[in-house]
């Protein structure tokens, strides 16, 4: 039920955090004069999840279309506006000015307004561009052009001259009469050559000057001179490396040709004027001209950038007010229109202790608007499931977003995120344990715990973005991996003597036999953590290995307990006494029967020192049980104890099996005999008829399915619990590798280098060391770590209670938006 | 001896530090419930660790062997 029915088992003190919030679906009927404030209200309190009541509805069908339209609109201007201003080298001041209320339309007609102006801007800018870049192109002309022109036009008469007179003797039959008279009046004339200068592309001079060459057959007369700087091309605005050219050409024909190559290969020509006098006062003129022009652009650049600068400085608190106002729509459109009774309908899910907020928020927009109606609240009874809420802070809501990743959390199921803020730092630092490097950790956290508010404004990069949302999750493992380290006696694969003399010490004073028995216990055991002795021993291997595997083994077992035992408040809180009995109880004892009697012969073992071969006595329990044990014996009974405990694990699973379906069936059945006979009284009420069908069409009940879900069950946790348990070696491998490779460049980095008494070496060395400590330890072995404890907590211990296939609550909220858009 | 000794400052420990978030942050019952279980949990953790590598040592199979001293 949504509202908490159904009956909820309190059998503990409420816990914050442990069970979601309890959620109501609740109905606000909202009169149309007031919709827009309270919608604006309600996204202020963000607490309500809405509904969406017009699914059926294509967007342009809904009620608010126009408006989210001219909101679009209204997004576009801006945008053009950012990019606009992103261009001009400024960004939006990030300060909001709150200039009071600004009126929607308004503010359209204000955008409006201002992206004419700017477009209009832009484009004399560009226009003005263009002319300059053309006179500036002109010049250039003038001046090359000028100082190579006379010689090259006394060549090229020359070279005319020469052609004409070639043709002339190689008279051949096929050279009609008409021709031969006009050459031989054109040889007395005055030689006429037309000319054409400009700028064309230095990249395609030599194909211009080939095609100009075939084309005419020779007939021109090229001279390029190349421009020292590049020349900005007034047609596309960048800067292009240009030649200035001349080229003289006889006849009409000719220069039509040239004219279409010049075009073909974008050069660009200038009128250039043959007369020296001439030249001299055309390259005043442009100089003077382009002078003016240069003014001119700067003044309109200085009118574009204040303007940019004004929309500047209002940009944020537009942008955010038009989104604001698009997802306003966004919801209005959501809600159903009831035009008959001139008011909108909204359906949507809050947390019950919202509702005083809500009904404030409700009569604050009421009087705002100056409505004669208010609104209506109501609660509606639904079997829908709820989503899930849980109240995080920012500390706790890492740790939730961590559990949330894998799952969400089914409707008032127990949350694993409590127990995850201390197991998980807790299973991480078993898997890291090195003081120096929880140190190293914690001052990075703490750098940015201290800058939290300075970050948290700023837009940082995606890695950066995460470890800053992570911070509370590195400081709880770092100050936990701290607490590891000392037990592992690890600084930097260091071990120092802080709490006392080590337990060991020679046999005799000559420690002969040091290096072949070794030494012996004198003392009591070391207070607190590893003896500082062991390391660097021959024998340090083999003791480590059984300690951290035999550790290992129990956090696992009693992480597997805690999930057994959270599934037990599960179902003592959903009221399933037919999980208590047929699931918890059994899981229970299976589990403990095997792997607890484990870790409690373990715990047998170091406490009374014995021999006993652990491996034997547990493969031997199932392969021989009524064996003797001989010298592998712990205690007195254990035998019978063995025994006894074989025969529950083996009772434990049949139990888990069989018994549930069959009772879930007869369940199923005294329900369902109790609601055959409500059709009788109640044919009136349709809408009783209408539940009671609902809720028989819910619960069919397949027999079959239920027996397999079951079986898979059952066989999932038998199975699970000699692998999960076998999983948690990985807190001894990763805590093996960690000290491994820290020793590794302890003792052959660092220390290599200062064996070598010289200090460049030492600096190297020193070096090297703090790069492979950073990136290997400090990054991949955090990650690392990071890692396989989150992957015992997903799987290993959350798959003995954790069901996760709930939906998250994501409430109408303007604060939620700011995140979402950018 | 030293096993119990340590044992019962773990447990001193734990019960000071809750009491100290309960004073420091007192948010309501819910919110302390939550507070008081995290740090018995963090201090159940501690200790946990500790005893294990303190009983390890305790009575031990295998001994300390040097490495030929150089």
């Amino acid at each position: 039920m949504g509202d908490g029915g159904g009956g909820r088992g309190g059998c503990c003190p409420p816990m914050d955090l442990f069970r979601s919030e309890p959620m109501q679906l609740v109905q606000l009927i909202i009169p149309i004069e007031s919709a827009h404030h309270t919608i604006s209200y309600l996204g202020d309190l963000g607490l309500i999840q809405f509904k969406d009541l017009n699914v059926e509805k294509s967007p342009f069908q809904r009620t608010y279309a126009a408006q989210i339209k001219k909101c679009a609109e209204m997004a576009r201007k801006l945008r053009f506006f950012k990019e606009q201003m992103s261009k001009a080298g400024l960004s939006p001041s990030a300060k909001i000015m709150m200039r009071g209320d600004i009126d929607m339309d308004d503010l359209e007609v204000k955008l409006g307004e201002l992206e004419a102006e700017l477009v209009e801007i832009n484009a004399n800018g560009e226009k003005l561009q263009r002319a300059y870049s053309e006179l500036a192109e002109y010049k250039l002309v003038l001046h090359k052009a000028g100082e190579f022109f006379y010689s090259i036009r006394s060549s090229a008469t020359a070279q005319q001259r020469e052609i004409e007179a070639h043709s002339i003797s190689e008279e051949s039959v096929d050279t009609p009469l008409l021709l031969e008279q006009e050459m031989s009046t054109d040889l007395s004339k005055q030689v006429k050559l037309g000319f054409l200068a400009g700028l064309v592309p230095r990249v395609k001079s030599m194909a211009f000057e080939r095609i100009l060459f075939r084309a005419t057959r020779g007939n021109v007369f090229l001279r390029q001179s190349a421009v020292e700087d590049p020349v900005t091309d007034p047609v596309s605005g960048e800067k292009i490396e240009k030649n200035v050219f001349v080229v003289f050409y006889s006849g009409e024909k000719v220069k039509n040709k040239i004219l279409k190559i010049c075009e073909a290969f974008g050069a660009n020509r200038y009128s250039f004027p043959e007369d020296l006098g001439k030249q001299a006062q055309m390259i005043t003129e442009v100089s003077g001209r382009l002078s003016e022009l240069k003014t001119t652009i700067d003044v309109g650049l200085l009118h574009r950038g204040n303007l940019l600068q004004t929309i500047g400085d209002q940009f944020e608190q537009w942008n955010l007010l038009v989104r604001k106002e698009k997802s306003i729509y966004h919801t209005l459109n959501m809600l159903s229109i009831d035009v008959t009774k001139k008011c909108l309908v909204a359906e949507g899910w809050s947390p019950t202790f919202a509702t005083k907020q809500i009904q404030d928020a409700l009569q604050r927009a009421t009087f705002d608007s100056n409505s004669q109606v208010g609104a209506i609240f109501q609660v509606l009874h639904t079997i829908e499931s709820p989503p899930t809420y849980f109240r995080t802070n920012k500390f706790t809501s890492a740790f939730q977003e961590i559990v949330d990743a894998y799952g969400v959390a089914k409707y008032q199921e127990a949350n694993p995120g409590v127990f995850t803020i201390v197991t998980f730092p807790f299973l991480f630092a078993v898997m890291f344990g090195d003081w120096g490097h929880g140190l190293c950790l914690l001052l990075a956290t703490l750098f940015f715990i201290i800058r939290e508010k300075k970050l948290s404004n700023q837009k940082l990069g995606d890695i950066t973005e995460m470890t800053f949302g992570g911070r509370y999750v590195i400081l709880m493992m770092a100050l936990f991996s701290i607490y590891t380290g000392l037990i592992y006696n690890e600084f930097f694969s260091v071990p120092f003597e802080l709490f006392g003399p080590s337990a060991y010490a020679c046999r005799d004073l000559s420690c002969r036999d040091a290096s072949t028995a070794g030494l012996i216990k004198v003392r009591r055991t070391y207070p607190f953590g590893v003896d500082p002795v062991w390391h660097g021993s021959r024998s340090e291997l083999p003791f480590l290995n059984s300690l951290k595997m035999k550790m290992s083994i129990l956090i696992g077992v009693a992480q597997m307990n805690l999930g057994i035992i959270l599934s037990y408040f599960n179902a003592k809180f959903f009221q399933n006494s037919l999980n208590i009995w047929f699931q918890f109880v059994p899981q229970m004892i299976f589990l403990n029967s095997l792997f607890g009697y484990l870790s409690v012969l373990i715990i047998v073992k170091w406490c009374t020192g014995s021999q006993a071969d652990l491996y034997h006595i547990m493969i031997y329990m199932f392969l021989s049980p009524t064996d003797d044990l001989g010298e592998n014996q712990l205690f007195i009974g254990q035998k019978t104890g063995q025994i006894v405990l074989l025969l529950l694990a083996l009772v434990a699973v049949p139990w888990m099996l069989l018994p549930k379906p069959f009772l879930m069936k007869k369940q199923h059945e005294e329900r369902h005999q109790s609601q055959l006979y409500v059709p009788l009284q109640s044919t009136e009420d349709s809408f009783q008829l209408d539940t009671s069908h609902d809720s028989h069409d819910h619960e069919e009940f397949e027999f079959g399915e239920v027996f397999v879900h079951q079986l898979i069950h059952t066989i999932e946790f038998v199975l699970g619990a000699v692998s999960n348990t076998a999983s948690y070696l990985r807190l001894w491998a990763l805590s093996l590798a960690h000290s491994e490779l820290s020793s590794v460049f302890y003792e052959k980095v660092l220390l290599l280098a200062w064996g070598f008494n010289n200090v460049i070496i030492l600096i190297v060395g020193i070096i090297v060391f703090i790069c492979a400590t950073i990136g290997v330890l400090l990054v991949m072995e955090t990650l690392s770590a990071f890692l396989h404890a989150l992957r015992l907590h997903w799987v290993e211990f959350q798959n003995k209670f954790y069901e996760g296939d709930g939906y998250k609550f994501c409430p109408f909220s303007f604060a939620l938006l700011s995140e979402e858009d950018d | 001896m030293g096993f119990f000794v340590t044992t019962l400052i773990f447990i001193m420990v734990g019960i000071i530090a809750s009491l100290m978030v309960r004073i420091c942050c007192n948010r309501g019952p819910s919110a302390n419930l939550l507070h008081s279980t995290l740090v018995i949990t963090a201090t159940a953790c501690c200790w946990v660790m500790w005893a294990i590598v303190y009983l390890a040592q305790m009575n031990p199979l295998i001994v300390p062997i040097l490495n030929e001293v150089e």
